[in-house]
C-alpha cells in the first residue's frame, strides 16, 4: 500500500516535469523573440534587453531549460504585460472567483447528476431512462458558450428572473477580501448581499455544470446496473429489503466509487471550462484572465493559466486515486 | 475490481464518458414484447442521424453554393433584421450580413478543421498506440507517460495556450487541437492492440511465422478499424465543441469569418436585441453535434458483434 502511495506520487511529479517541459518547448515556438513577447508590445529596446538578461534569454538552451525550472519551482510564471503584475500574484488575486463557481456548478451537478443517474438505472428502457440520454446527448452537444449566452437572453433579459451578468449589484457593498462574493458577503454580515451574490452564481453555474451532469449521470447508470445485477444484491432482494434500501444502501455505496473517481477529475475540468463562461458573465475569474490574456496577446500570462489548470488537475487526479484506496477495500488489498 | 488504475489522465474531455460507456448497454433486458418497438424507433434514430450527417456533409462540400446572398457583404442599413424579413430567413447580423449564408458557408470550416483534427489526432494516436503496444516495454513505458502529460491538461486549456503561443488563426486553432488529441487515441489503440494480441489467431499467426510488419498490417490493424470508426464518428461532437470554442474565446477563426464559433462570438453583444445572430450558429453546432453521437452510437451497436446480437 504504501509502495502504491510512493509509485503514484512519483508519478505526478514526473507528469508535472512532464508538463513544465511541454511548455517550455511550446515557448519555443512563439514565433519572433521570446523577450520581446514578454516584455509586451510596447517595450523599448532597452526594456526588451533587461527582460532577456533577467530570463537569461541570450544563454544556451538547456542553461535557459534550468532557470526556467527553477524559476517555475518559485512559483514564478513570469510578468503580465497587461497588468505588469507577476502572473502568479494576479491568478491569485482571481482565483477565488473561480473556485466559488467551480463549487457552485460540481453542486448544481451533483444534485442532477445522482438522482438523474439512479432514475435511469432503476427504470432501465423506461420514461426516466430516456430522458438521463437525453441530457446526456445533449449535454455532450451543446457549446456551453451559447447556452450562457442563451440563457442569458431567456433567463435574464426575456423573463428577468435572475442578474445576466456581473457578481454583486451595486447597490450591494461588500468589502473585497477574498473575491469570491459569496464569502466576501458571508465575512461582511450581510446576508442581503449574499443572496444576491448567490442570485449571481445561478446562471453561470448551470451552465459551466451542463457538460458534466451527462458524464456523471451516464457514469452512475451504467455502474449502478452492473451492481444490480450482482448476485449479492438478488441475496438482499431475497431476504426482503424494500426496493429503496436495495438500490441506496446496497447498490449505491459501490457504484459510487467509480462516480468519485469521474466527480475528482471533473473538478479540474470545470476549472478548465471557466475560460469559456467567466467572459460571457462578465465574471472575475482565471478562465476570463486567460481570454482577456489572449486578446492583449499577453502570452506569457495564458501559458501561466495552462500551468496552473495542469497543476490543479494532476493534483486533482492524484488525490482522487488516494481517496479511491480509501473507499474501495477491494482495491487497497491489491495495492498491498 | 482489478489492479489500480495508475495513469492520472482521463481519456478524452468532459465527454470521456461517451468512449468509456456503451451507450446502449440497455437492450439485453428489454423484456422480449417490446424489442421490436424500442428497435424500430432506434433506427428511426439512426436513420435520422444519418441524414442530418448527411446533410452537415452535403453544405460543407457545397453550402457557399446554397447560400442565398453573399455572407461577406457588408450593408449597415439592413444591420440586425429579424429572420424573416427583407428576404432574410434566419435575418441579418449586426453588419446587415445574411446569417443563413454565413452558416451555410461557414460550416465548411467549421465541419472541415473538425474533421482534420480527427484525421490527424486518429492517425498519429494509431501509430504511436501500435508502436506502443507490440514495441518493447521501455518503449511503451515512455509513450505513455507522454500521454499522460498531454491528458494532463484539459484539452482545451492545452490548445488554448498553443494556439496563443502560435498565433490567433484557425489553421492555429486546428494544430494546437490535433496536437491535445491525440493521446486519447493512443491509448485507445494501445488497450484494443493489447487485448487482440492475447488472441489464439495472433499467436496462431506467430507461429506460422508471420514477419512483425505483417501482423500488424493483416492481423492487428483490422481489429482496431471498427474501434476507430466508432470513436472518430463521436469525437466529431467533442471536437467540433472544443474548436468552435477556441473560435469564441478569440484564438481560433477571427472575424469576419463565419466559422460557427466565431459567428456567436460576433453576436454576443447582441443576444438581448438580436438572439439569431446567436441561435442559428449554435444550432448548427449543436445539431451537428448531436447528429455525430447518434450515428457513432449506431455504428457501435452494428460493429459490435455482441452487442448486435443483444438486439
Amino acid at each position: 500500500m504504501l509502495r502504491f502511495v510512493l509509485r503514484r506520487l512519483g508519478l505526478t511529479l514526473v507528469v508535472l516535469w512532464g508538463l513544465a517541459t511541454l511548455v517550455f518547448l511550446l515557448i519555443q515556438l512563439l514565433p519572433g523573440d521570446a523577450a520581446r513577447t514578454a516584455a509586451g508590445r510596447n517595450a523599448s529596446a532597452a526594456q526588451i534587453e533587461a527582460v532577456r538578461e533577467r530570463l537569461g534569454l541570450d544563454e544556451p538552451l538547456p542553461v535557459q531549460y534550468v532557470l526556467y525550472l527553477g524559476r517555475l519551482l518559485h512559483g514564478d510564471l513570469g510578468t503580465s504585460v497587461f497588468t505588469t503584475q507577476p502572473i502568479t500574484s494576479d491568478l491569485a488575486d482571481v482565483a477565488p472567483s473561480s473556485i466559488e463557481l467551480v463549487v457552485a456548478a460540481m453542486l448544481v451537478n451533483l444534485v442532477v447528476a445522482l438522482p438523474l443517474g439512479v432514475l435511469a438505472a432503476v427504470h432501465r428502457g423506461r420514461l426516466g431512462d430516456l430522458v438521463a440520454r437525453l441530457v446526456a446527448i445533449l449535454g455532450n452537444a451543446v457549446p456551453v458558450f451559447w447556452l450562457g449566452l442563451v440563457l442569458q437572453f431567456l433567463v435574464g433579459a426575456r423573463w428577468g428572473l435572475l442578474p445576466i451578468s456581473g457578481q454583486l449589484d451595486r447597490e450591494h457593498r461588500v468589502p473585497t477580501v477574498t473575491g469570491a462574493r459569496t464569502v466576501d458577503a458571508l465575512l461582511a454580515g450581510d446576508p442581503a448581499a449574499f443572496g444576491n451574490a448567490l442570485q449571481h452564481l445561478v446562471l453561470p453555474a448551470v451552465v459551466l455544470a451542463a457538460p458534466f451532469i451527462a458524464v456523471v449521470t451516464r457514469t452512475l447508470r451504467s455502474t449502478l446496473i452492473g451492481v444490480l445485477e450482482a448476485e449479492s444484491i438478488t441475496v438482499v432482494r431475497a431476504k426482503g429489503a424494500s426496493p429503496l434500501r436495495v438500490v441506496v444502501r446496497h447498490g449505491l455505496r459501490n457504484a459510487l466509487i467509480p462516480t468519485t473517481t469521474i466527480v475528482g477529475l471533473q473538478l479540474g475540468w470545470m476549472l478548465g471550462s471557466t475560460v469559456l463562461v467567466e467572459s460571457i458573465f462578465a465574471r472575475q475569474g482565471i478562465g476570463s484572465y486567460a481570454t482577456a490574456a489572449v486578446v492583449q496577446t499577453d502570452t506569457f500570462a495564458v501559458i501561466g493559466v495552462v500551468l496552473v489548470v495542469g497543476v490543479v488537475f494532476c493534483i486533482a487526479s492524484l488525490v482522487v486515486d488516494l481517496l479511491q484506496l480509501w473507499l474501495n477495500p477491494r482495491l487497497r488489498t491489491a495495492a498491498r | 475490481m482489478s489492479a489500480p488504475e495508475l495513469s492520472p489522465g482521463v481519456p478524452s474531455g468532459p465527454a470521456a464518458g461517451v468512449g468509456a460507456v456503451p451507450a446502449a448497454a440497455g437492450p439485453a433486458a428489454v423484456p422480449t414484447a417490446r424489442r421490436g418497438r424500442r428497435s424500430l424507433a432506434a433506427r428511426v434514430v439512426e436513420v435520422g442521424a444519418a441524414v442530418v450527417v448527411g446533410l452537415v456533409v452535403l453544405v460543407t462540400l457545397v453550402g457557399p453554393w446554397l447560400a442565398p446572398a453573399d455572407p461577406y457583404r457588408v450593408d449597415v442599413t439592413a444591420g440586425l433584421q429579424a429572420p424573416g424579413t427583407g428576404g432574410h430567413l434566419f435575418g441579418t447580423d449586426a453588419e446587415g450580413r445574411d446569417v443563413l449564408s454565413r452558416v451555410l458557408t461557414g460550416g465548411r470550416e467549421t465541419v472541415l478543421s473538425t474533421l482534420l483534427v480527427i484525421a490527424v489526432a486518429a492517425l498519429v494516436g494509431t501509430a504511436i498506440g501500435l508502436a506502443a503496444a507490440s514495441g518493447p516495454r521501455w518503449v511503451d513505458e515512455v509513450l505513455m507517460r507522454i500521454c499522460d502529460v498531454f491528458l494532463s491538461v484539459p484539452s482545451l486549456v492545452l490548445a488554448l495556450g498553443v494556439a496563443a503561443v502560435l498565433g490567433p488563426s484557425l489553421s492555429s486553432a486546428v494544430i494546437a487541437l490535433a496536437v491535445t488529441w491525440w493521446p486519447g487515441y493512443a491509448r485507445l489503440v494501445r488497450s484494443v492492440v493489447r487485448d487482440t494480441l492475447q488472441l489464439e489467431y495472433v499467436a496462431a499467426a506467430r507461429v506460422l511465422g508471420v514477419s512483425r510488419a505483417r501482423l500488424v498490417r493483416r492481423h492487428l490493424l483490422p481489429s482496431i478499424g471498427d474501434t476507430l470508426l466508432v470513436q472518430t464518428t463521436v469525437d466529431v461532437a467533442a471536437v467540433i465543441l472544443v474548436i468552435s470554442g477556441l473560435s469564441f474565446i478569440g484564438v481560433g477563426a477571427q472575424v469576419p469569418s463565419a466559422e460557427w464559433g466565431a459567428m456567436v462570438a460576433d453576436g454576443r453583444s447582441y443576444v438581448v436585441t438580436a438572439w439569431w445572430i446567436v441561435v442559428v450558429p449554435g444550432l448548427a453546432i449543436a445539431v451537428t453535434a448531436v447528429a455525430a453521437q447518434l450515428l457513432g452510437d449506431a455504428l457501435r451497436t452494428r460493429l459490435d458483434p455482441t452487442l448486435r446480437n443483444r438486439r
